[in-house]
Order: C-alpha cells, then structure tokens, then sequence
C-alpha cells in the first residue's frame, strides 16, 4: 500500500517538501492537495525526479499518484553532476536592466527581452524573481516578447513569494508560478546562467 | 525581402520615451525596440510602427515637436 500524504490546507513550499521525503521512503504515493499552486509545483517536483504522476481530481481535493518509473530511480535529488550539461538559464532579479538610472533601466530591459527573440540561443528557462515578476504579470510592457518566446519553447518560471509579495499573484499574465525549490534546482542545474 | 514594418530613430532614449507616449495617445501602435544591426550599429532604441501607420506616426511626431533622425523600412 502506498503512502499517502495530505498536503491539503498547507501553504507553498510544504506540499513539496513531504512529498519529497516521502518519495526518499517510498517508490509509490499519493499526494492529495487542494490547490493549482500545489498541484504544479508537486507534480514538476516528481517528474523532474524521474517519477511518473497521474492526476485524480475528487470532490475532497487532487489525489496524485506519483510512482518511481524505473527501478533504477533514486530518491529525488537535484541532478548537479555534470552543469555544464544543463540548460542555459536566463535570470531576471528585477523590472529593469542594470541598477544605474531606473528610467534607462526599465527602456533597457524592454530591448532586452524584445532582442532575445532575435537571436540565438535561446534560453530553456527564464526565472522571474523579485521585482523581476512584475515583467510576467498583466500590464507589463514585455509581455509581448516574453508570450512569444514562451511560444518558441521558453520555460518561465516566476517567483511564487514574490508574486504573492506584491500582490500580483492573480495576474500572472505568462510563465507558471514556481517555488525556491525549483528556482534552486534550476540554478544549480543550469549549464550556464544569465543573471540580470 | 518586402517590408512590414518602419522604425523611427530619435536623438536619445529620453526622445524616444516621448514618441512612444505621444503615438499611444495618438491611438498608434508602437514598439520599442533595440536600433536594429542593418540600420546602425549604434547602442540605441527606436520605436517599430507597422508599415500602414508609418504616415499617420510620423505627421503625429511633427505636430507633436518631435525631432526624428530617420526614418527606415525593415
């Protein structure tokens, strides 16, 4: 029988966190959650573990079933072997580029995104962070740019705290929101990384 | 290669931020983007209207005072 874990009524990151170590336990459990938050963040935490997650929504709340898939898994750990393997990672600490003059900052960051999707490489992965979200959220000038990288494949990732910080959780506009597990791992995993 | 859009070049970004507020007042669309390589390669902005707004953007700039350095079809 396999382990269930109730993450109902639990706020981000904590979800993540029992289900991590009941996955270091167990090849099989349930994670029963409430929430689209929670449900993302388990499910990308799983899979990116090497686990396989089916979905069952039920009155009471999300049950997901998540199975190691091959008998060969190991318990869930940020793969940080070989970095220079890993993808390259665009981060975006603030709404501006560069920390001189904010008006200059804010035109800057508008060429930025819009020349990204000009040239190449692309980035596999965009974080949003700090006063970076306000870039992923409803009104902002770059929405654009960023919808039409995430149509060429971009993953964005922005930061859940910090949405909630600024209260802008609810217009999110592009990207998923994430938490600092998965910033992390992103990070530490990444081949290479841009920070802005 | 047919051209689709034209870019408006300014003498600095603080006149480039004016345009772009006068043209939204204007009803025109606009985007500001990097000076692209084949017109300079100068570190600057400019602002992209499409091709069919290119005349009612650049009587709006006139009539606005805005001075424009150039103007070019990519």
């Amino acid at each position: 029988m396999s382990k269930t874990v109730d993450a109902r009524g639990l706020a981000c990151p904590q979800p993540v966190i029992l289900a991590r170590k009941a996955l270091l336990e167990e090849d099989e459990i349930v994670v029963i959650v409430d929430n689209d938050t929670s449900r993302h963040n388990v499910t990308r935490m799983a899979e990116r573990s090497g686990c396989t997650v089916t979905s069952e929504t039920r009155a009471d709340g999300t049950y997901l079933h998540i199975r190691k898939s091959a008998p060969a898994a190991q318990a869930p750990q940020p793969q940080v072997d070989e970095p220079t393997q890993g993808p390259l990672v665009v981060a975006i600490s603030q709404d501006r580029m560069g920390s001189g003059d904010p008006e200059l900052g804010a035109v800057l960051i508008r060429s930025f995104l819009h020349t990204l999707n000009e040239i190449h490489p692309l980035p596999k992965i965009m974080i949003f962070f700090n006063t970076g979200v306000r870039l992923v959220v409803e009104g902002s000038p770059v929405l654009e740019d960023l919808q039409t990288l995430q149509r060429q494949g971009v993953q964005m990732l922005a930061c859940g705290t910090c949405l909630g910080y600024f209260g802008l959780k609810e217009k999110l506009a592009v990207g998923e929101v994430s938490n600092m597990y998965t910033i992390a791992e992103t990070l530490l995993g990444a081949g290479k990384v841009v920070t802005l | 290669m047919k051209t689709t859009a034209t870019i408006f070049l300014f003498p600095s970004v603080s006149h480039v931020l004016r345009a772009e507020s006068l043209l939204k007042a204007k009803g025109v669309r606009c985007k500001l983007i990097p000076v692209p390589r084949s017109v300079s390669s100068d570190c600057g902005v400019c602002l992209r209207v499409a091709r069919k707004d290119a005349g009612m953007a650049a009587a709006a700039l006139r009539e606005g005072g805005l001075p424009v350095l150039g103007i070019h079809e990519i």
